[in-house]
């Protein structure tokens, strides 16, 4: 069957901003959906905004509610959103209460009433909140054939009738095998949320959308003022084509460092610059963002740790200006530590940050700083989704620079805390040494996936200018990453420091 | 208490019902007229429990203002009910306050759970062609 063949299965808009990045680019029309989940999850707030976002006068809503909350008190929390538009009410959106019918009459009652409201109303969306209610089964009276019939009429009845469908209700998981509406459904929606230590969580998942591919997996979201907002595991790329590797080298803005690397930074490469608290990461960064806006790279800076005035104030202690490009609208210090972030959500910010500057550079300083403002459910997925930001990120053709703090030891050379330097293209490791009774400072290049780059461990001090790299490569001393090295003379022989 | 604009839409409510009875030539009274009509729909909407409750509380509401409610009660269906021997009718000619207190407090009631824009427009579905936004209009028909 060729493409031109197949039936056109319109989109809507589903009103959540994310989610139809999730759903395929929007919620399949006629469908006949179930938004499940524990009270509190934001089924019927979700319900709202796919309501508020396609009803119209000539395609009205019906909202039918079943006991649960009245329809009274939903209007009143509902309307505190920025989605409700109360205009929309009662002629785009109508409310009808079934409860008389659902507590005294059958369930052939309740069809009946459904369907001489949707005769009569013609409406493009319909929403029964909670069918759970609906259909409960006190007296054991409803056998397991009724109620699949039931819901089988309703199916049907509603997208002949040319109408999207949601039922919402609060099941349990365990629910999902054996219950005959997960069956019937053409999507499920699926809303948790759990409390981790001081912090809720909030997770979405499309346990199936017939019709077409939904991002798979659990994706964060959030209650704000303006409804439920979906951070996709995609982050909004689904579809997008990755920037074509570049030739071009970045500069850091420390000439030294750039000829060590070949020339700078291979744009669009994650770079992690490690080191001890103190070895002058957060500098180095500074200047990696500088030197961009001087050569007319817009840049982010992610700061987890510190404000973003003391931030640019401490660039302007390095004769960095940080104030004039952040008024101009070429540099944004985002201050990201609510304490229970989820890296998608975090990801929306810098993205949308991104997008509306044009970024080509982005520092995160810390990642360390970044682990703790997520919310603790969050930290144990750390790794993984810092994986898919870096690359999400570096496929718009951003080049990434981020700082990690490691311990300093004197018998080991770590990168990174975190196992991560698989996530990264190249590798700047600082750390502090003991030389001539001094405590001085090194650095090295670990690794840079581009190509080649310099081997040579140099000495660089953190002055007025920020980082500057001194001198030769130090060639009289040995075991100089333990940070104890030893003098060796022409002879080879080791001499006391 | 019910604030000024609240009873004031209350009295057009009934002045609108009262041209109406010109060509209706209904004997019942205002109203119960009002009421009814917001029954239906507040049924339709909240449930006939959900409608229960808020007339129950707007008549509570009422009765300390209007003693002459007093004998009145809200059915199981959300009608008013006369209670005891007294017969509906002889409230249904009664001027006065009582008359739209009970609108008032009820009208009260929407007002503090949905709002004012919400209450509103829930009238104006009730009576399509009534405009409450025009408080000098005579009997709060378009025109």
């Amino acid at each position: 069957m060729s493409a031109r063949d197949k039936v056109t299965i319109h989109k809507l808009p589903t009103g959540v901003l994310g989610l139809d990045e999730i759903v395929g680019g929007g919620l399949p029309e006629f469908s006949f959906n179930i938004i499940a989940g524990a009270p509190g999850s934001g089924k019927t707030t979700l319900a709202h905004q796919f309501v508020f976002a396609n009803a119209t006068s000539q395609h009205p809503a019906l909202y039918f509610t079943v006991l649960g909350e009245s329809a009274i008190k939903m209007l009143r929390y509902q309307q505190q959103y920025t989605f409700f538009d109360p205009a929309k009410l009662p002629n785009s959106i109508r409310f009808i209460n079934l409860s008389q019918i659902v507590l005294e009459k059958d369930l052939g009652a309740v069809l009946a009433e459904i369907i001489k409201e949707v005769e009569k109303s013609n409406p493009a969306v319909v929403v029964v909140d909670s069918f759970r209610t609906m259909v409960r089964n006190p007296q054991g009276s409803l056998s397991e054939m009724d109620l699949q019939s039931f819901i089988q009429q309703l199916a049907l009845f509603l997208a002949s009738w040319q109408a999207t469908t949601f039922l919402i209700g609060e099941y349990a998981v365990d629910e999902l095998r054996d219950n005959p509406i997960f069956t019937v459904a053409d999507g499920l929606f699926w809303l948790s949320q759990i409390a981790e230590r001081n912090s809720v969580v909030r997770k979405l998942q499309i346990v199936k959308l017939r019709g077409q591919a939904s991002v798979p997996g659990l994706h964060t979201f959030r209650i704000t003022d303006g409804g439920l907002q979906a951070f996709s595991r995609t982050f909004g790329l689904s579809g997008h084509k990755s920037k074509p590797p570049s030739q071009r080298r970045l500069s850091i803005g420390i000439p030294e460092l750039d000829s060590m690397m070949g020339g700078g930074i291979p744009e669009g490469d994650s770079v992690l610059v490690t080191g001890a608290s103190g070895t002058g990461k957060s500098v180095l960064a500074t200047q990696f963002i500088a030197e961009g806006i001087r050569q007319g790279e817009p840049g982010i800076v992610a700061v987890f740790e510190e404000r973003p005035q003391a931030y640019a104030d401490r660039a302007g202690s390095f004769g960095l200006d940080l104030e004039a490009p952040q008024k101009e609208g070429t540099l944004l210090i985002l201050y990201l530590r609510p304490l229970d972030l989820s890296v998608d959500e975090t990801m929306n910010e810098i993205l949308d940050a991104a997008k509306r500057i044009g970024a080509k550079r982005l520092v995160i300083d810390s990642l360390a700083g970044f682990e703790m403002a997520l919310s603790p459910g969050f930290r144990e997925d750390f790794r993984e989704s810092l994986y898919r930001m870096i690359f999400a990120l570096t496929g718009i053709g951003v080049t990434i620079l981020s700082t990690v703090e490691v311990d300093e030891s004197f018998t080991e050379f770590p990168f990174s805390t975190y196992s991560i330097s698989f996530l990264t293209d190249d590798i700047i490791r600082l750390r502090y040494v003991s030389i001539d009774g001094q405590l001085c400072k090194i650095l090295v290049i670990i690794k840079m996936r581009g190509g080649n780059h310099s081997q040579d461990i140099r000495e660089y001090e953190i002055t007025s200018q920020g980082m500057v790299v001194a001198g030769e490569r130090l060639k009289n001393y040995q075991r100089l990453i333990t940070g104890i090295p030893e003098r060796v003379n022409r002879s080879g022989e080791k001499e006391e420091l | 208490m019910v604030p000024l604009e609240t009873r004031n839409l209350a009295q057009r409510l009934l002045t609108y019902e009262a041209a109406t009875e010109k060509t209706s030539a209904s004997t019942e009274s205002m109203v119960l007229r009002v009421y009814e009509k917001l029954r239906r729909h507040l049924c339709a909407l909240a449930g006939v429990a959900g409608f229960h409750s808020l007339a129950s509380r707007a008549l509570t509401l009422a009765k300390i203002k209007a003693p002459n409610l007093s004998t009145m009660q809200v059915a199981a269906d959300g009608s008013l009910h006369q209670h005891g021997d007294a017969e509906l009718e002889s409230y249904k000619h009664q001027g006065g306050d009582g008359e739209v207190v009970l609108v008032s407090e009820l009208l009260g009631l929407l007002h503090a759970f949905i709002g004012e824009a919400l209450t509103l427009r829930l009238l104006q579905d009730v009576w399509p062609n009534a405009v409450f936004d025009d408080c000098d209009s005579e009997d709060g028909r378009k025109v």
